[in-house]
């Protein structure tokens, strides 16, 4: 399944979409806490969130995730989403709750 | 980071690796919940122009990766709390990192192990002059790794494994007795 199959049937919102055809291999990851996440999150994996800071922008590209999920309506900052873009980062939002986005990610693997 | 602990220890990290031979650690919190952290060291500085873009995660003076988290985390850390960092720095000088966390906000890590936060620096670093203080309305803890080394003298280094046990449990029982004054109340 590639990043834009993900998009596309989660209903996602490409705040930033670089690399649609990247395949997600690395199953997913839910988390907040950020140097947590920097030693958790899958390369290649789905990371799910609700920080919308320029610091996931970091974590993304330090755990080569191959997309990071906003979830609950969060949507980027000015920085985060200048970063997202600046470093090649595939960064979608989700109106469901974590939980949800899990679940549903869950269902389609 | 589950405890500011773990932040400082990061950031303390950065004075070694920027030459200090002094360390200032200094925590003080006031009646009204608010927690100030200070760590002031005397190492090679930094730049203006470095200094504006250095809690940018994707700034970092590491050579084997692009991404450097320990400020950038710091930082987060304090905002969560609606607290601030601040950071002033001269070129040979040294620098100092101020960060204000408010300890009654629910997104405020936990201090974590303090003792053994600077039992760890002091023995990965016995060279360092340390100086940490921790003062709270209930009392203070306080270390000098110069008074250490007035009684122990030249011969025995900090790095011993005894010395890292006797600073880990000093300090705990000082930190111990400001958490004890502190359920007391």
């Amino acid at each position: 399944m590639t990043v834009q199959d993900l998009a596309t049937q989660l209903n996602l919102t490409p705040f930033h979409l670089e690399d649609g055809s990247r395949q997600v291999t690395g199953g997913g990851y839910c988390g907040d806490l950020l140097s947590w996440v920097m030693g958790k999150a899958p390369a290649d994996g789905v990371w799910l969130t609700i920080m919308s800071n320029v610091n996931v922008a970091a974590v993304a590209a330090l755990t080569d995730v191959a997309c990071v999920i906003l979830t609950e309506s969060v949507t980027p900052d000015e920085p985060l989403l200048r970063k997202a873009q600046l470093q090649g980062i595939n960064l979608l939002g989700s109106s469901l709750s974590t939980y949800q986005c899990a679940a549903a990610l869950s269902r389609l693997s | 980071m589950k405890e500011l602990s773990l932040n400082i220890l990061d950031v303390a990290q950065n004075s070694i690796s920027a030459g200090a031979t002094r360390l200032d650690l200094t925590l003080t919190e006031g009646e009204s919940g608010w927690l100030t952290v200070v760590i002031a060291d005397n190492g090679r500085g930094m730049s203006p122009e470095f200094l504006a873009k250095v809690t940018d995660p994707f700034t970092t003076t590491r050579t084997t990766r692009k991404v450097g988290m320990g400020l950038a985390l710091y930082l987060l850390a304090a905002e969560q709390t609606g607290g601030t960092l601040r950071m002033e720095s001269t070129p040979g000088q040294g620098t100092t990192v101020t960060a204000t966390f408010d300890r009654k906000h629910l997104d405020c890590p936990p201090l974590g192990d303090l003792a053994g936060t600077v039992a760890l620096l002091i023995q990965g670093s016995p060279e360092l002059e340390v100086h940490y203080r921790h003062t709270t309305p209930r009392g203070e803890a306080e270390l000098s790794t110069e008074e250490l080394k007035a009684v122990l003298g030249d011969d025995i280094s900090l790095a011993e494994p005894e010395i890292f046990t006797w600073i880990q449990t000093y300090l705990s029982e000082q930190e111990a007795q400001l958490e004890g004054a502190v359920q007391e109340r």
